[in-house]
């Protein structure tokens, strides 16, 4: 890791990396159960890298300067959701597919100009974070990412979700409504951009879609989904950041394994279709059989 | 709620198919407005092609449309398969709403007289009390119900329906027909592709009888004669797919 994380995370450090990390529950949850239901899981995971070649860019302009890296950031992530968005929209071919052929081109951009610049290294701070990057602009930032996403996503709900579940049917009603896949892209960037420096962007996109996928557990309407997925990112963030401050190691890659843990007890015990909760209702059809 | 229209719905030496193959070939004649007309022939014969024309669905080869002043959010389409991913986290609610779309905008998810309509939309289908169902959990009948219910809530002024009793359970097709058979009185024009011949007779005023061109359109009671029905299954079994019909077909873009 190339974080100057020293012996122990500071109290103002550990309180705006908790903050962070429920806005950024907030914020991404609620995309995530979008992702997954429109099996774009994997969208947020190659965004991710998408935004690449914007921080090399930055770094290499204004070094690790936090506004530059954020802006560069955002631009290309934009840059990578914007053209899928209107490459999907043609219908030639999948979503992910569209995706995919902008995100490995600006990964391959910016493994090129940061191996140009000799640095590495700094790869693995994009991609797995440093919470020591979260300060005052950066919680300014998270706040804004997951209230642009509540507000974004309360105005447009019934558009996104027409868009996810019955395209066909949003295509008759006009063009103007393929727009909504162009917001969530736009959310997407937003958060993950929002997250990156602290907690890394692959665990970032994790925080958005493990908690969104536990939640199909528990509730079986967007709305319930969504209220799941916040509170378990929200748990997940926290209890990371408890254990990382712990055990003294960057918090990213807990929050993850915490967040995958509670997707295992989800899966388990979820009220919603959970491994444990079908055991009865099979025993029942058996007990009718016999 | 619609007012009735000056204008119906116009064709004009209509044809319409895929890769320049004509599925309807020059259709000419009027769907009144606040009519009701059923669209029946055998398999292939374009009763599909010539809805998604009127749809907008895709463009004719030759000839002209002529929806008089109606606009997108003006016209339902429902096509003969849902294009509806069951296993998105959706309620019948939330789908029946998006219907609303079309003439609120995006935005639409606020109006209070919205959510009235959508209880009473519910209620006239027969879904009430299955408001918060997920939809991948009903019964194929239920979901037709419940995308009716989409259909009524576009409040369009043109009902494009492709097969819509298809498939699902006999109560929910009847009820479902009955609904239909009072859109025109609401000053709607219905437009539905059906195979249930006694389901046309008792119910809709007007057919056409198509195989690629009208063999007869107009009235139902002289439409629907067996003579007309042997004279369309015949042109049908006609066709061979290796040998095209003899049409030449204008293309605008060649005029």
């Amino acid at each position: 890791m190339t974080s100057l994380l020293g012996d122990q995370m500071t109290l103002m450090a550990l309180k705006s990396a908790s903050a962070g990390a429920v806005a950024l529950a907030f914020g991404g949850a609620p995309l995530g159960v979008l992702m997954i239901a429109r099996r774009l899981s994997l969208m947020g995971d190659a965004l991710s890298h998408g935004i690449l070649p914007g921080v090399a860019i930055a770094f290499l302009l204004a070094g690790r300067d936090p506004v530059a890296l954020t802006v560069g950031a955002l631009t290309a992530g934009l840059i990578v959701a914007g053209l899928s968005s209107l490459l999907a929209r043609t219908g030639k071919l999948p979503d992910d597919a569209s995706f995919a052929i902008f995100y490995l081109s600006a990964l391959a951009l910016g493994v090129l100009l940061l191996g140009k610049m000799g640095r590495a290294d700094e790869m693995e701070a994009l991609l797995f974070g440093s919470t020591q990057a979260l300060d005052a602009s950066g919680l300014v930032l998270a706040g804004a990412a997951a209230s642009a996403t509540l507000i974004g996503l309360a105005l447009f709900l019934r558009g996104v979700l027409g868009e996810g579940a019955d395209p066909v049917f949003m295509k008759t009603l006009g063009a103007r409504f393929g727009l909504s896949h162009l917001l969530l892209m736009l959310l997407l960037a937003l958060n993950l951009v929002a997250g990156f420096r602290a907690f890394g962007a692959l665990m970032t996109v994790a925080l958005m879609t493990v908690p969104a996928a536990a939640a199909r557990f528990w509730a079986k309407g967007y709305g319930g989904q969504a209220a799941w997925a916040v509170a378990l990112s929200a748990v997940s963030g926290l209890l990371g950041l408890f254990l990382a401050d712990l055990w003294r190691v960057e918090p990213g890659a807990l929050m993850t394994l915490c967040a995958a843990l509670l997707f295992g007890v989800s899966a388990l015990v979820g009220t919603n279709g959970g491994l444990l909760q079908t055991r009865p209702a099979k025993a029942h059809v058996r007990g009718l059989k016999a | 709620m619609a007012a009735i229209r000056e204008r119906g719905v116009r064709v004009a030496g209509l044809s319409v198919g895929y890769d320049h193959h004509p599925a309807v070939v020059g259709l000419s004649g009027a769907f009144e407005p606040g009519s009701l007309t059923a669209v029946v022939g055998p398999n292939g014969s374009g009763k599909s092609t010539l809805l998604k024309a009127l749809a907008g669905h895709c463009k004719p080869l030759a000839g002209r449309i002529d929806l008089g002043d109606l606009k997108p959010a003006d016209i339902a389409y429902l096509p003969q398969v849902h294009g509806l991913d069951l296993k998105f986290p959706l309620t019948l609610e939330d789908l029946v709403g998006f219907g609303f779309i079309g003439r609120r905008g995006l935005f639409g998810g606020f109006a209070r007289a919205d959510r009235e309509r959508l209880h009473d939309l519910m209620a006239q289908v027969g879904l009430e009390g299955l408001e918060r169902r997920p939809i991948g959990s009903v019964s194929g009948g239920q979901l037709q119900r419940a995308l009716f219910a989409r259909v009524m809530a576009q409040d369009a002024k043109l009902v494009l329906l492709d097969e819509p009793f298809n498939g699902i359970d006999a109560r929910a097709a009847e009820d479902l027909a009955q609904l239909m058979a009072r859109w025109p009185e609401q000053g709607r024009t219905v437009i539905a592709v059906l195979h249930d011949l006694d389901l046309v007779r008792r119910l809709c005023p007007q057919s056409l009888v198509m195989a690629r061109q009208a063999v007869a359109w107009g009235s139902t009671d002289q439409a629907i004669s067996s003579e007309q029905l042997t004279r369309a299954r015949k042109l049908a079994e006609s066709w061979n797919v290796s040998d095209e019909p003899p049409v030449t077909v204008q293309h605008p873009e060649h005029v």
